[in-house]
């Protein structure tokens, strides 16, 4: 016999409080009332036999005795007291299935996670009849597989169906939910079951595991396994044309081993190594591979292991984009340095005889002229034709000022940001009317000499031949063409960076002076995923595999996330857990609940001593 | 003290129909009844009739003669003059427990008034405890009814009762006979019967109107208590409960109804009120039944 709500102590305490609440009433009942009466001559005739029903009421403790039973059987009701021992009970289980990356590793028999649906059934078909269990895939992030349920059938179907995912497994947060499940279904508590591999993060190890109810369902664990940790690629800053490659290797395992690493890009090898890996040791390899073109490199391990899912790994390499400017001069050599800076951007020169409005260019340079039509493409002009020439440019000259001093650049925008130059003396340039939503780059006293127009079909244009004037010795002549290009063609100045990891938790660290506003975390088919910054890194969470790119500003950083999250240290469970699969319990009946009983008992002991002891039968009548 | 007025303007016309009546014939006095407006030697005009051989010639209206040559006779009004007294306790045990008992003595005995003021009769009004208090005469008229309604809103109670020396008190102050009303809840430490039976003996019509509160016949209180006597503090302790409640109220119907049986062996009038009865069904339903007033 056992109580389900209260403990012992709990149930005593309140069973002397309300004793004791009964008794002081019952004494305060029978406290004498003084009341002022017209005369004692009657009371007088009374007074014997009121005297006789006082002694007996004393004399006759069974109303006291009858309230304080009938109060102590309907506690006892409140209470839950229940026939039977307290392992009889009907209790509520949650059993942890490990479902991280991990587990598809193979076992002795089988893969691990076929260990732990094993384990997992034979608790099940352990668990006494009344019992309910709730199956939960835990890994990252813990998911109910089912809720609080006593059918074993759909329990081990639950069971069956549960696969290895990509995530490690976050063992505390898998606890926490089990006892907040148990918690708010309100009854029984019952065990919190760990089927699984035990594997987990090393930043998770030193966060204590514990919960008074938990049972540890142990499975193997195999030797050894090496695996791929991540993978990165970007483009060198010497050369754009090459990628540098970064392989990282961990050996999970309890030996030495030797790891072969080969890198294939497009299904042609561009590298090997050889890693030697001391157990626990993670080593990484660099690589270097020319090329503009797209295409799939792919990182092997040549080995045979215990998780095959992390020995490769598969990134997909975009093109080196270049774009492709038109100039139309007759002094080429005045602008092929300022355009030849920079090894994404092809230039091609003509004479403004060879003019076509149609070609492939994304820019068109008009040195000095204006086409009878306009180029379907950004285009810069320098020094275009004034009012006086045929046809007008775009741009309005206002005037054309000798002797002048180039004064003020506008750092504001983006076209004029970091450009300075000192003294700098223009013999002649036009001087433009801006246009409304003309974005001024440069002025002189009389007006704007360098002037960009938004739009479809962005335009910029030069007061002066920046190759003529005392501007060409000037560090702010490639700087503006940079400027000019990049508000252009932006895409061709973006820097790309590929990364290969494991899905959970990621940081990347962000540029110094980063715009939050401006930066973006899109999965696949650009579906924002949510993101924090702290102390100028970027930290966002997938569960799932797939690509994750990261846009701040010019820099794009692609996460090819389909390497496993393999967790590196083995949780060692607390010394008071219980382990292993319990004895069947056996098919007697469970303990039973007697509440019912006792209600109605406390409840019949009440009113029997408000039928036997008169006060339930007598009208009561109010005192004056 | 009520400050509400004790008895009001509806009421007051309801009881004007009403007449004090009683039963006894007093030596020397008109007696067996009270009309007031009886024809007669008096000396209030009350009417004219046609004269009769044998009237008396000096209550002829000669100035009636002189213009319609016919003899009228004049008429008077003849005065009662038995007296009516009302008697009412002002003792501690008219308040116990509250004033209602108290404050319904108090109307009622306005209400008296009034009939006698309406019929022209004369009322004296004697307040007692353990003697016999001042008395105020109620007479002239119904628009005299204010100081009696101010006299009997000023009385409060107080003392204990003594009937016996009451009794001598009063009979030695008046001793002509007429109408005694004593209003009362008749509480006394002794035995009232029989200064009452002393009243009757001497001559008085007694018209006992016994009041009680419905918790001096029926204490509505249980379990354990401490009864302190309101007039004498004496203090009794006692289990009070169903069985003692019932010998409590056989016991006070007992003593109500052998002073009932005194009183009506001498040829007097009882009537037992409880306060849990309006005033107006008091006077139109057992008062009028007992045909102490009609």
């Amino acid at each position: 016999m056992f109580l389900l709500n209260l403990s012992l102590a709990e149930f005593l305490a309140l069973a002397s409080a309300a004793s004791a609440l009964v008794v002081a009433l019952y004494l305060l009942d029978r406290t004498r009332r003084r009341q002022t009466v017209g005369t004692l001559r009657f009371w007088n005739v009374a007074e014997k036999i009121a005297e006789m029903k006082h002694r007996r009421r004393i004399q006759q403790p069974w109303s006291l005795i009858l309230q304080i039973l009938g109060i102590l059987l309907l506690l006892a009701a409140l209470a839950q007291l229940r026939w039977g021992s307290p392992e009889g009970a009907s209790r509520d289980h949650v059993i942890l299935l490990d479902t991280s990356a991990w587990m598809a590793a193979r076992g002795r028999t089988g893969t691990l996670m076929d260990e732990a649906q094993a384990a997992a059934l034979a608790y099940l078909r352990a668990m006494p009849a009344s019992d309910r269990a709730m199956i939960v895939r835990a890994d990252a992030i813990a998911l109910p597989a089912t809720r609080f349920e006593s059918n074993r059938a759909a329990l081990e179907e639950a069971v069956r169906q549960t696969r290895p995912g990509s995530a490690a497994l976050s063992l505390d947060e898998a606890i926490r939910f089990g006892l907040q499940a148990q918690r708010l279904e309100g009854r029984s508590a019952g065990e919190i079951v760990y089927a699984g591999a035990g594997r987990i993060p090393k930043q998770d190890a030193a966060a204590p595991v514990s919960a008074a109810r938990l049972r540890v369902l142990p499975i193997g664990e195999p030797a050894d396994n090496c695996g791929l940790r991540r993978i990165s690629l970007r483009r060198s800053h010497a050369d754009p044309a090459v990628w540098e490659i970064f392989v990282a290797v961990r050996n999970y395992g309890r030996t030495p081993r030797q790891v072969p690493l080969a890198l294939t890009f497009g299904n042609a090898p561009i590298g090997a190594d050889r890693l030697s890996l001391a157990p626990g040791e993670e080593a990484g390899a660099t690589f270097r591979y020319r090329t503009r073109a797209a295409g799939w490199l792919e990182a092997r391990l040549l080995i045979q292991d215990a998780l095959a899912e992390d020995n490769r790994a598969l990134l997909e390499v975009p093109a080196q984009p270049a774009v492709r400017v038109q100039v139309y001069s007759d002094q080429p050599n005045l602008l092929r340095p300022v355009l030849s800076a920079n090894p994404n951007v092809a230039a091609v020169f003509a004479s403004p005889g060879a003019y076509s409005p149609k070609n492939e260019a994304r820019i068109v340079v008009l040195d000095r002229f204006r086409p009878v039509s306009l180029p379907d493409a950004d285009t810069i002009w320098i020094e275009p034709p004034g009012p006086e020439g045929t046809p007008a440019s775009p741009f309005v000259v206002r005037a054309t000022v000798k002797g002048t001093q180039l004064e003020r650049w506008h750092p504001e925008n983006v076209l004029g940001a970091g450009l300075r130059t000192r003294d700098l003396k223009l013999d002649s340039t036009q001087v433009f009317t801006a246009a409304p939503g003309d974005l001024p780059i440069a002025d002189c006293a009389a007006g704007p000499v360098i002037l960009a127009r938004p739009g479809k079909r962005k335009s910029v244009a030069f007061g002066f031949h920046p190759g003529r004037t005392a501007m060409r010795f000037e560090l702010a002549t490639p700087l503006v063409f940079a400027n000019v290009l990049r508000w252009m063609a932006p895409e061709v100045f973006r820097r790309w960076e590929m990364n290969g990891g494991s899905v959970g938790t990621l940081t990347t660290p962000l540029e110094a002076g980063a715009d939050p506003a401006a930066i973006q975390v899109l999965a696949a088919g650009d579906r924002p995923l949510p993101f924090t910054i702290q102390d100028n890194s970027l930290r966002f969470f997938t569960a799932s595999p797939g690509t994750v790119r990261v846009l701040a500003g010019d820099r794009e950083t692609v996460y090819s996330l389909t390497l496993p999250e393999v967790a590196e240290t083995r949780w060692e469970p607390p010394s008071q857990t219980l382990r292993g699969v319990p004895p069947p319990a056996g098919t007697g009946p469970a303990s039973r609940d007697l509440w019912q009983a006792l209600a109605l008992a406390g409840a019949a002991g009440l009113f029997a001593e408000w039928m036997l002891f008169g006060r339930g039968l007598a009208p009561r009548r109010k005192a004056a | 003290m009520a400050t509400e007025p004790i008895i009001d303007k509806s009421f007051l016309e309801k009881l004007e129909r009403l007449t004090i009546h009683w039963r006894k014939s007093f030596p020397g006095l008109v007696g067996g009844h009270n009309r007031s407006r009886f024809p007669g030697p008096g000396q209030e005009f009350l009417d004219h009739r046609h004269f009769h051989h044998g009237d008396d010639l000096r209550a002829v209206n000669w100035l009636a003669y002189l213009r319609l040559e016919k003899l009228f006779l004049k008429m008077f009004q003849v005065e009662p003059r038995v007296p009516v007294r009302l008697m009412l306790d002002i003792s501690q045990s008219m308040a116990a427990g509250g004033v209602a008992k108290f404050d319904y003595a108090r109307r009622l005995a306005a209400a008296l008034c009034y009939i006698g003021l309406v019929r022209l009769d004369t009322i004296t009004v004697f307040p007692f405890t353990d003697r016999l208090g001042d008395p105020f005469m109620c007479c002239g008229g119904r628009h005299r009814l204010a100081p009696t309604v101010d006299y009997l809103t000023a009385l409060t109670p107080s003392g204990r009762t003594s009937y016996m020396q009451v009794v001598r008190q009063f009979v030695s102050a008046n001793s002509q006979r007429g109408l005694l009303i004593i209003l009362s809840d008749f509480l006394d430490e002794e035995d009232c019967a029989r200064p009452l039976q002393f009243l009757a003996d001497y001559g008085h019509e007694l018209l006992l109107i016994h009041l009680w509160a419905e918790e001096d016949r029926t204490p509505p209180w249980d379990g354990d208590l401490e009864l302190i006597d309101a007039e004498t503090d004496a203090k009794l302790e006692i289990a009070f409960g169903p069985d003692a409640r019932t010998a409590y109220t056989e016991a006070f119907d007992d003593w109500a109804r052998s002073l009932q049986e005194a009183v009506v062996r001498k040829g007097g009038r009882y009537v037992g009120l409880s306060t849990s009865m309006a005033i107006e069904d008091a006077v139109f339903g057992p008062l009028a039944r007992s045909r102490g007033i009609e």
